[in-house]
């Protein structure tokens, strides 16, 4: 599903050479969980912006479901983005001038989808997530969690087959981080490959399987086994 | 995919800054289309033929202080002289000076007063024979007045028989066009029309009812204040104008030459509060659009720098580059088309008032029409460079935390 093969990424100043990813290889398969760990400025954010293909990567090779994301033009890695991926975000991310159901159309928009297609599958993702009965409320009347089901409802949307959330309940209380946790592993047994950027360590431990980033490098943990599976680079 | 709809809903749920540039476009479509309207119309009068050679006429005045001297022996001699002058076609004493802004007029009548008759507003300057010469206008039919027919007269006691008309005026008391050789009237006066001229410009160029309408009367009345008019080959006019002073005072020198300038000069003159306004107009309307587009560009920017990550979502969610630029060219647009719309009442509304109150021609619809498009066009170029900057926004900042 997703193949990263020696990843490096360096952000180049006039003064400093910062080496955020170093020689980072991961191979995710289709339908699995991952949780991504990692202390602040490890690398995490960045190993997400190029899994998703928000920023290109320095040197090595990143295939995404068997396409080589190095050789693509802007254009394609967005209609890529588009069709492969759904983005859940820390801060939710959500356009504050749609309601829902605008918010959730967005990227179907963009995509093309007919009006009746799209109609259909934005009251089926509000539905799943709880919140077809608020399709027109604005999302500054929603609480933190249920704006945060929106943002998984448009992720959704798309049908991707791989989900990127980044630190998705970074912003919500335990109770409301335990209902969107619940809610991604429904969507993950209904088949979505899901990456999970987190540092909240509990939440990761669900995950079958976590992934540490230190200082650029990859180190791969299956938590259930109760030590680490896969070394440094694997 | 244009996003017509959300971006619309979007507008209604935020309208502040909208509205403002709402306003501002309606506003300087209604401004710019009068002005515009208004600065056409001062250049076709500008423009407008007059039938002179502008630039090979002078004029000057004469005020004679010294006593004992026969003014029309006088005129006669300076007359004379001056077409002696090398490079001079012709020069004569007149009543009035055409585009001046200062004449004569007076009623022209197909019936002599008391009678109930068509009577038409006409300017007239009193000159001899070379008059029509010196003026350099075209005799389209008929015949110049002779000497003899030329009156010399200081007490009104004898007043000509015959008279040139301009065929604006012969074809308004004449409309079916055989004014020639009639006779018209001045009061009680007769007038025959011995000859016709094209296109004549009298003093005054404004005034829409008697600007083509003049009448050369063959009079000589010559008061101690009395004027030249003269014509010089082409090319050569400075060079007449600066032996006039010695060579009048050769002749006689108890009097003083005043106002020597040429024909375009006085014109100039006499346009000059027109010229005005109409520079002012054009500064207004430059200064408009200015604000406008300036207004445009900063709130797209300010939306931009507003919705920094909204659009980092927007690509990550998909967006290519150019779907960022058509968000910010359709949003634009839908603004500018409701300022448009607003504006163009709001044009022919104020165009109306000023025809109403100031005396504005009608305004022509196609001004509001040529305008709105200039407007739309005008606010396209405003907002494609902020919206470039906007579809650079890389889409990891939707994963920042800004």
């Amino acid at each position: 599903m997703l193949k990263m093969n020696n990843i490096s990424k360096v952000y180049q100043t006039e003064m400093v050479q910062t080496h955020a990813l170093r020689d980072f290889n991961l191979n995710v398969e289709e339908g699995e969980f991952i949780a991504v760990t990692g202390p602040s400025g490890s690398g995490k954010t960045t190993f997400l912006n190029i899994a998703g293909m928000l920023e290109p990567f320095s040197s090595g090779e990143y295939l995404l479901d068997g396409i080589d994301v190095g050789k693509l033009n802007d254009n394609q890695r967005a209609d890529l983005r588009n069709q492969k991926i759904g983005f859940i975000f820390q801060g939710f991310n959500l356009i504050p001038d749609l309601n829902l159901y605008e918010n959730v159309e967005v990227p179907l928009r963009y995509r093309g989808i007919k009006a009746a297609e799209r109609k259909r599958r934005i009251e089926q993702c509000l539905e799943q997530v709880g919140l077809a009965s608020r399709a027109k409320h604005l999302p500054q009347q929603l609480s933190g969690g249920q704006q945060q089901r929106v943002a998984i409802a448009r992720a959704l949307a798309g049908e991707p087959r791989f989900l990127l959330a980044d630190e998705p309940t970074g912003n919500l209380d335990s109770l409301m981080a335990r209902q969107v946790m619940e809610l991604l592993e429904q969507i993950n047994r209904d088949g979505a490959t899901i990456v999970m950027v987190t540092h909240d360590a509990e939440l990761a431990r669900r995950a079958p399987r976590n992934i540490q980033v230190v200082d650029g490098q990859l180190a791969d943990f299956t938590l259930y086994q109760g030590k680490p599976n896969v070394a440094v680079g694997a | 995919m244009l996003e017509i709809k959300p971006i619309i809903n979007a507008l209604l749920r935020s309208k502040v800054g909208a509205v403002l540039l709402l306003i501002q476009i309606a506003i300087t479509t209604a401004i710019v289309s009068n002005a515009a309207f208004i600065i056409n119309d001062r250049i076709n009068y500008l423009n407008q033929p007059t039938g002179y050679e502008e630039e090979n006429i002078f004029k000057f005045n004469v005020m004679t202080f010294g006593t004992g001297v026969d003014l029309i022996q006088q005129i006669e001699l300076d007359e004379d002289r001056i077409r002696q002058l090398p490079g001079v076609v012709d020069a004569v004493q007149i009543s009035a000076i055409p585009l001046s802004g200062g004449g004569s007029s007076t009623s022209f009548r197909l019936k002599p007063v008391p009678e109930k008759s068509k009577s038409v507003n006409a300017s007239y300057f009193e000159t001899d024979e070379h008059g029509l010469n010196t003026l350099g206008v075209n005799l389209i039919a008929g015949r110049n007045f002779t000497q003899e027919e030329v009156v010399i007269n200081r007490d009104f006691t004898k007043y000509p028989n015959v008279a040139l008309a301009t065929k604006a005026l012969m074809d308004e008391l004449y409309p079916d066009g055989d004014g020639l050789g009639k006779t018209i009237y001045t009061g009680d006066k007769p007038l025959t029309i011995v000859g016709i001229i094209g296109m004549m410009k009298g003093p005054w160029m404004k005034l829409e009812e008697r600007k083509d309408k003049s009448v050369i009367i063959p009079m000589l009345d010559p008061s101690k204040l009395h004027q030249f008019l003269v014509r010089t080959e082409s090319g050569r006019r400075a060079e007449v104008m600066t032996q006039i002073e010695d060579l009048m005072h050769e002749s006689y020198d108890k009097r003083v030459i005043q106002d020597l300038t040429g024909l375009d000069k006085k014109k100039a003159d006499y346009v000059a509060e027109d010229l005005l306004m109409m520079r002012m107009l054009v500064i207004l309307i430059s200064v408009l659009v200015l604000v406008t587009a300036l207004g445009i560009f900063g709130l797209t920017l300010f939306n931009i720098n507003k919705r920094t990550k909204q659009i980092g979502t927007r690509r990550a969610l998909g967006a290519r580059k150019s779907a960022i630029i058509k968000y910010f060219v359709v949003e634009n647009s839908l603004i500018c088309i409701a300022g448009l719309v607003l504006g163009v009442c709001g044009a022919v509304f104020l165009g109306q008032q000023l025809m109403a109150h100031y005396s504005v021609p009608a305004l022509s619809y196609w001004y509001v029409a040529v305008t709105a498009v200039a407007v739309f066009a005008m606010s396209l170029l405003a907002v494609i460079g902020p919206a470039k900057r906007a579809a650079n926004i890389a889409p990891s900042i939707a994963t920042r935390t800004i």
